[in-house]
């Protein structure tokens, strides 16, 4: 294996660090070897991608195999969608919620409410998808720190904010009126979180623009076309998102940058 | 039913027909039809009939998406002329609280502009903005604007704005065959949800609502938060989701609930004056 690079772990820790873990997931990906000494395999049993959860294999993002999403099939396609996204959501407040003991009270209040609020949300379009049409999606959120409250909270806004997009692009692509006030009902839910969030990382903030910090940076809302966000949201998981049949048609909102 | 016609209703959603037939049976029977129905049925041409009347069958005619614009057009006027005298109003604000409503004040004169453009692209006149009384017509005695009254100013635009919320919701149903009108209104509709949450944080509320709690607003605001406490969705009802994620009371905050038209003039009526 002389051509064949190796990185020697000796601690759990090392693939906490940023730069331990980018090199092992990219030495992985050219077929190299990593040497776990003994201390590793002990104190990690078997938490694969050392999030402080067990399972789940470790992969950049876009590595996996693909999850298709097939708008031949009509409304459940974009309820897959959106259950992608609150799977990423749900996951990543979870983890929030485990690491969050250092933040100030009033965030531990929010963050755990975002993270029922996402969980419900998946579990209430897992039941509308049946197993026919579930899976699962596994994430990888980089060197994310989630013991640094501005890195959680930067991440926090991204996703609520796409998911305000998502919704609010998605809907044009509805059939069924039942689903159509199911996606109303849930995404004013994650603008009230998207507007929660900005405000613990700037407060009262009147910020505007693309940039602006605000809780409402804009008076309209993105709404962003579905492979907009999947390309967004693709930085998160592992498995390769994949939209087959994607209408061309896309009737832009007022912002018109979807 | 003509050959011609169950061909092309074999290319639409069975849920459609059955609307479409329903619809056809009461005009057949006397219902009203409007003028452009007779007339394309006069002409002997059903593809036309079919296409008019399936609209007003849904009940997505233009007539009845500029209506929804208009009833849109009347919160935002509500909401926009709230925050233009609460800013304006000396000593009301308190200092650091100013860049939100100044926020929201901007963002309602918008929707308002837009909405008028919108009508106005559609043929038809926005309606002119009402005389409002922001006391509700007594609900609340003396409410001016006073140096002295923030609790009730905050208290009554968390009331307008979770109203806002519910009223673009209702309304969707009415706007799914106007894709540009619907995606409007929803971006419109998700900024009114931010604004909620702000304003609810700021009273030291949650940014979501639970159950059907007004929290400690006035009782006459309970309209605004009736049905919030539903657990059906989709047909399903998924209180059970609860169970290890904050209860039922996670699962009525996770989704916000629409108002009926009829609903939201009830709630808003008192604030406009010569409405009953």
């Amino acid at each position: 294996m002389s051509d064949k690079k190796t990185l020697v772990i000796s601690s759990a820790s090392q693939l906490l660090d940023g730069k331990t873990r980018r090199d092992f997931i990219r030495l992985m990906g050219v077929g190299g070897a990593a040497i776990f000494l003994p201390s590793v395999l002990t104190s990690c049993s078997d938490d694969d991608d050392n999030d402080g959860f067990d399972g789940g294999p470790i992969g950049p993002p876009n590595s996996g195999a693909p999850v298709v999403v097939d708008f031949a099939k009509g409304d459940i396609a974009i309820i897959q969608f959106a259950y992608a996204l609150e799977q990423l959501e749900a996951d990543f407040y979870t983890r929030v919620v485990a690491n969050m003991s250092g933040f100030p009270a009033a965030d531990q209040g929010i963050l755990g409410d975002l993270k029922n609020h996402e969980i419900i949300h998946r579990e209430a379009f897992k039941i509308i998808l049946t197993p026919a049409n579930d899976f699962t999606l596994n994430t990888n959120y980089g060197n994310l720190n989630f013991a640094d409250r501005t890195s959680v909270l930067a991440t926090a806004r991204t996703f609520e904010d796409l998911g305000v997009a998502a919704y609010n692009g998605a809907a044009q692509y509805i059939i069924n009126l039942n689903n159509l006030r199911l996606a109303g009902k849930i995404v004013s839910v994650e603008a009230r979180h998207a507007a929660a969030i900005r405000d613990l990382i700037a407060p009262k903030s009147g910020s505007q623009g693309d940039a602006g910090t605000s809780f409402a940076p804009k008076a309209f809302d993105d709404a962003f076309r579905p492979s907009k966000v999947a390309a967004a949201a693709q930085g998160f998981i592992v498995e390769r998102v994949t939209l087959n049949n994607a209408p061309a048609a896309f009737v832009q909102g007022p912002n018109n940058n979807g | 039913m003509t050959t011609q016609l169950k061909t092309l209703y074999d290319s639409i959603d069975p849920e459609i027909i059955e609307t479409v037939e329903t619809r056809s049976a009461e005009i057949a029977n006397g219902a009203s039809a409007s003028s452009k129905v007779m007339a394309a049925l006069a002409l002997g041409s059903v593809p036309i009939a079919l296409g008019v009347l399936s609209k007003e069958a849904y009940g997505q005619a233009p007539a009845d998406v500029v209506d929804v614009l208009q009833f849109a057009l009347l919160l935002e006027f509500l909401e926009a002329e709230f925050y233009n005298r609460g800013v304006a109003a000396a000593g009301l604000i308190p200092a650091e609280d100013r860049a939100i409503f100044t926020t929201i004040m901007a963002h309602e004169n918008v929707h308002v502009a837009a909405l008028q453009g919108l009508i106005t692209a559609k043929g038809q006149r926005p309606n002119a903005k009402p005389t409002f009384d922001y006391t509700g017509k007594g609900l609340l005695p003396g409410f001016n604007f006073g140096a002295t009254q923030y609790a009730t100013f905050l208290a009554l635009s968390q009331a307008f704005e979770d109203t806002g919320v519910r009223a673009y919701k209702g309304q969707a149903d009415r706007l799914i065959n106007d894709k540009p009108i619907l995606t409007a209104a929803l971006t419109i509709h998700s900024v009114e949800a931010r604004h909620a949450s702000e304003v609810r944080r700021l009273r030291g509320k949650k940014g979501w609502i639970t159950q059907n709690s007004r929290d400690d607003l006035p009782l006459f605001t309970q309209a605004v938060y009736q049905e919030e406490d539903n657990f059906t969705q989709a047909g399903l009802n998924v209180v059970a989701l609860g169970n290890g994620n904050g209860g039922s009371n996670a699962v009525t905050e996770a989704f916000d609930e629409p108002l009926t038209k009829q609903q939201v003039t009830f709630i808003v009526n008192p604030f406009i004056v010569g409405a009953p």
